[in-house]
């Protein structure tokens, strides 16, 4: 919102700072002011946020910041209305409100002997400045009395009008109108029109329509001044796509008080600007009953202490009298607080929107800093995010790089990994249809960091961290988080696909893989299904390598949840330490080439039961003197008894015990 | 026996002592002269000839001699076996500069670096670190926060809707009623996470971001409190004192609200063009909890009260790091992520 310097030194009268000092008080008293530029004829604008004035329907206008700056440097505010000026008389016109939830008020003046021609000079200047374009001289005065005292009003050629009678009312459906921007906007029962005996004449609050509009001919005019509840109409604006001065003014809810004001100020600069210019009838209002707020009632030493800086109650009751709140005494130190109705629409109404107007008054930045006298208490642990620390740290020593991926996929990622796009949640209004679903794996994401990073490097190591996106049936969907490790190279994958069941291992000691079938992101065989303490916990795999552009890559992704809570399990117990010494001896079986190392290893231990220490895995051969087609896999077992020293007889007893089981199952063993 | 025989004897097998070149002729000098038939063993077998009272004192000389020699042999050998050991260690030289096998160490994500910091430094003050979904209920992501619909608070964020109603959280802040829902006061949370804005990608605006928010609620939680642990929480994150100032801020769910800023500290306050000239950096929305948020959340706000703040830390990685394209830090190009 731009405001021109020279139109608030008007208002506000004995300002001599320049305005770039202004605008740096107003940001620390009143709303951001984030630049100020010099025009060429001397006046200067103070940009101030939008966002910082959300809350404040009164600084959408000159006033409401003249009023500020006039509290700020203690000059004296002017008002530029003159209620005086309106006149008495029966109205000309009926105005009709049908539900005054939606329209609290609805006034009007209308006028004859109209000339329509360009504004003077003074004014285009004023309306440029604050970046509204001028149009002419009836359509400018309506701008500047919303620039001026935010309230925002409308003109409508008297003569385009049918009957006798304006009716503020909802659209019935379907109901077509095409507006001063020329655009055709269907309308519906949520939308508020106004409307003559013909049909709607303006979206309420929004535009006006074409047909009645100001022009070149028109002689005779309806001045509309209203105020329509904001959540009506920022509902009509948003699905309309239409946000006008007058519909970013009414959302942020205006004052009723306003609109009487508005027909004042606009008559006398109509009479200005448009000399001959009469007066038919007077003020037609239909204005709900307007209850005024009730006193809020501040304790002052409460004040206080909500700001943690004393204040003098002077000071207080000088503050709020200088922004025009009325103030009262009713008991000791607690002050009776009466909020002026630009600021009582939805601003002020609790006794803490009080502390934020002597706060900022008083200067936050007078408020020294001080700790509070808390008991000292350890917080409560988030043993997931610890977790999560855990692993990133374990996977960047192991020499894997944290990636952050988007949490949006689009279909066609989803349909290179063989997933359903039916399975995602769909963003509804997404900013691109590249963007239109939530990931439900993060291998989308990984997939792309594998290819894009391969046109720079042979071989990486990275990882994320994320969550799974899962839609449920109803209510809000489940988010698992998962890590996804990649260890890509140019090489025939296999040294990944080892490392990362090395990261496997240390993120899960004793961890197993079991052959799995593949999904049809996943190397056909190459794949396996991690097991930790039985449960399942996750994938390691080759990813396709269809999907990958040059190179393979191997990746790892567990679901970090099953992962935590299992690693939450293990709990050490000390057990002595072995007293005898242990005996050695090795084993090798032969078998077919894709037969499990693993599980041989498996069956060795378990027949070995209660006398093993530790098996190990030697080595495995393929080649003479072997068959065709198998190989020989060598195991070193160690033997002990907890209570002896084993006899070489002893260990070879148990040895042979082995061997035996071994073969009765069917395996062959070298001996 | 005439001295002169002992004594040339001595010195003659001194000087091969002395000049041997290796082990072998060592060995050599040892046999020939103090050996079963060497030449000290020849005239000890001459002692008996002498008489008896030149006897005694000739067999002390010939001992003597034979000690030393004895002892000259031991050290020269000695002298050998050192020369061969340093000769076989020196054999062992190896090229420290070759690179090490095996992976190099990986890099930590800047977001997560810096929210690690962060964390720790609020757990340290006794915050409990929370976490609320990404996918959050219109509810908790604007009603329970003083949001009602449509409110023109809700333009301030715009906001990415699900299917189904739910909604991408807009920022961290719905963690806030999480966090009063689940622990009640009092209560001093951090809520660190990822959120997303319905906005164009650029180098400077995404629509996916990491913020922090926390929250504090007690009894009698002042305005001076909060800029309190603001200012801690920047002094940590910065790593020197910062110089702060509170300004009126709008922010729906606190009241009052404030925006903290920081001095520049690319010009130090001076103006320049990260800072728009202003000398001041936007750091952190805050204020004190609106009674209606703590109402929401079943907490009486005659009672209890609370300070409110959320920060931007992909704002803050990239003020750290002088990061000028914010779409580098979910790109997942190695080439930027190394760099951490």
């Amino acid at each position: 919102m731009k405001f021109s310097f020279n139109w608030l030194t008007e208002l506000a009268e004995g300002v001599t700072l320049p305005p770039a000092e202004l605008g740096r008080l107003i940001t620390m008293r009143t709303a951001e002011c984030e630049g100020v530029e010099t025009l060429p004829d001397g006046d200067s604008v103070l940009e101030i946020d939008n966002k910082s004035i959300t809350h404040r329907p009164d600084l959408w206008g000159h006033h409401g910041l003249a009023r500020e700056i006039a509290a700020i440097v203690d000059g004296r505010l002017r008002d530029p209305v003159k209620p005086e000026l309106l006149p008495f008389d029966a109205p000309a016109i009926g105005v009709e409100i049908e539900d005054y939830a939606l329209a609290q008020r609805y006034s009007a003046l209308t006028f004859e002997n109209v000339t329509v021609a360009p504004s003077p000079e003074w004014l285009q200047r004023r309306l440029t400045a604050v970046g509204l374009n001028p149009i002419n001289n009836i359509v400018d005065v309506t701008n500047y009395v919303m620039a001026e005292i935010a309230q925002p009003m409308h003109a409508f050629d008297w003569d385009l009008l049918h009957g006798p009678l304006i009716l503020v009312r909802r659209a019935r459906e379907g109901e077509r109108i095409v507006a001063l921007n020329e655009e055709q906007y269907r309308l519906d029962p949520r939308d508020l029109v106004i409307a003559d005996g013909r049909g709607p004449i303006a979206i309420a609050g929004v535009i006006g329509g074409l047909d009645t509009g100001i022009g070149g001919n028109t002689r005779r005019l309806v001045l509309e001044s209203a105020n329509f509840q904001a959540s009506s109409i920022r509902m009509t604006s948003a699905r309309l796509k239409l946000r006008t001065d007058a519909s970013m003014r009414f959302e942020k809810a205006q004052d009723p008080h306003n609109t009487v004001r508005g027909l004042a100020r606009a008559l006398e600069l109509l009479e200005e600007v448009s000399p001959g210019i009469r007066l038919v009838g007077g003020v037609a209002d239909s204005c709900a009953a307007l209850t005024p707020p009730a006193p809020i009632l501040l304790p002052v030493d409460w004040l206080v202490r909500k700001l943690g800086r004393d204040v003098e109650m002077a000071e207080v009751v000088r503050i709020l009298e200088r922004l025009e709140f009325g103030v009262k005494e009713t008991a000791p130190r607690i002050l009776s607080v009466t909020v002026p109705t630009w600021r009582a629409t939805r601003d002020v109404s609790i006794k803490d929107d009080l502390v934020e107007e002597v706060g900022r008054m008083i200067g936050y930045d007078s408020i020294p800093i001080q700790a509070p006298a808390l008991p000292v208490l350890p917080p409560h642990p988030n043993e997931e995010r610890l977790y999560h620390r855990e692993v990133r740290t374990a996977l960047v020593e192991l020499g894997f790089t944290e990636v952050h991926n988007y949490s949006f996929v689009n279909e066609e990622q989803v349909r290179a990994l063989g997933l359903d796009p039916g399975d995602h949640l769909e963003v509804a209004n997404p900013i691109s249809q590249d963007q239109g679903l939530l990931r439900r794996s993060l291998l989308a994401g990984i997939r792309r960091n594998i290819n894009e990073n391969l046109k720079h490097f042979d071989s990486f190591r990275l990882f994320e961290i994320g969550c799974e996106i899962h839609k449920q049936p109803e209510g809000l969907p489940e988010e698992i988080p998962h890590l996804a490790a990649v260890a890509a190279s140019r090489d025939d994958g296999t040294a990944g696909l080892m490392e990362l069941k090395r990261v496997a291992e240390h993120l899960m000691p004793g961890c197993d893989l079991a052959p799995a079938e593949a999904r049809p992101y996943e190397h056909p065989v190459r794949v396996a299904d991690v097991l930790w303490r039985g449960k399942p916990t996750g994938r390691l795999f080759e990813l396709h390598p269809s999907l990958v552009e040059t190179g393979r890559a191997a990746v790892l992704d567990l679901n970090l949840a099953a992962v935590q809570s299992l690693s939450a399990s293990s709990q050490v117990s000390y057990r002595p330490i072995r007293r005898y010494p242990a005996s050695a001896f090795d084993l090798s079986v032969v078998t077919g080439l894709r037969a499990l190392v693993g599980e041989i290893g498996k069956k060795l231990a378990s027949y070995a039961a209660g006398d093993l220490v530790s098996i190990e895995f030697l080595r495995q051969y393929t080649g003479p003197p072997l068959a065709e087609g198998t190989k020989s896999v060598s195991f070193r077992l160690t033997v002990a008894s907890a209570d002896r020293t084993l006899s070489s007889e002893e260990a070879g007893a148990i040895r042979a015990r082995i061997i035996d089981a071994m073969r009765s199952e069917g395996y062959d063993l070298r001996v | 026996m005439p001295e002169t025989v002992l004594s040339n004897l001595e010195a003659a097998a001194r000087e091969r002592i002395r000049t041997a070149a290796g082990a072998e002729e060592l060995e050599r000098v040892r046999v020939e002269v103090l050996g079963r038939k060497g030449s000290l063993s020849e005239i000890s077998k001459g002692l008996g000839k002498l008489p008896p009272e030149e006897r005694a004192g000739a067999g002390r000389q010939l001992n003597a001699v034979k000690q030393a020699l004895e002892a000259a042999l031991q050290a020269r050998q000695t002298e050998f076996e050192e020369t061969a050991g340093k000769a076989r260690l020196a054999a062992e030289w190896i090229d420290l500069t070759l690179p090490a096998p095996g992976p190099a160490r990986g890099h930590l994500h800047p977001i997560s670096r810096l929210q690690a910091e962060i964390e720790d430094v609020f757990t340290s003050l006794g915050f409990t670190v929370l976490d609320g979904p990404e996918v959050e209920t219109e509810y908790h992501n604007f009603d329970a926060l003083n949001i009602p619909r449509d409110h023109p608070a809700r333009d301030m964020q715009d906001t990415f809707w699900l299917t189904g109603g739910s909604v991408l959280r807009t920022h961290t802040s719905p963690v806030q009623v999480r966090g009063m829902e689940r622990f009640g006061p009092p209560l001093r949370i951090i809520a660190p996470g990822r959120v997303f804005r319905n906005e164009e990608l650029d180098a400077s605006h995404e629509h996916t971001f990491y913020q922090l928010e926390g929250m504090m609620v007690d009894r009698d939680v002042s305005v001076a409190h909060l800029v309190y642990f603001m200012k801690t929480l920047l002094t940590a994150v910065f790593k020197r004192e910062v110089t702060v100032r509170l300004r009126p801020g709008f922010f729906p769910f606190v009241e009052p609200g404030f925006e903290l800023d920081i001095h520049c500290l690319i010009c130090g306050g001076q103006g320049c063009r990260v800072c728009k000239q202003s000398g001041w950096v936007e750091q952190i929305g805050c204020g004190l909890v609106h009674p209606n948020v703590l109402r929401m959340s079943g907490i009486d706000p005659e009672e209890w009260n609370g300070f409110a703040f959320g920060l931007g830390l992909t704002r803050l990685v990239m003020m750290r790091y002088a990061i000028d394209d914010v779409r580098y830090l979910q790109g997942g190009d190695l080439r930027f992520l190394n760099q951490f």
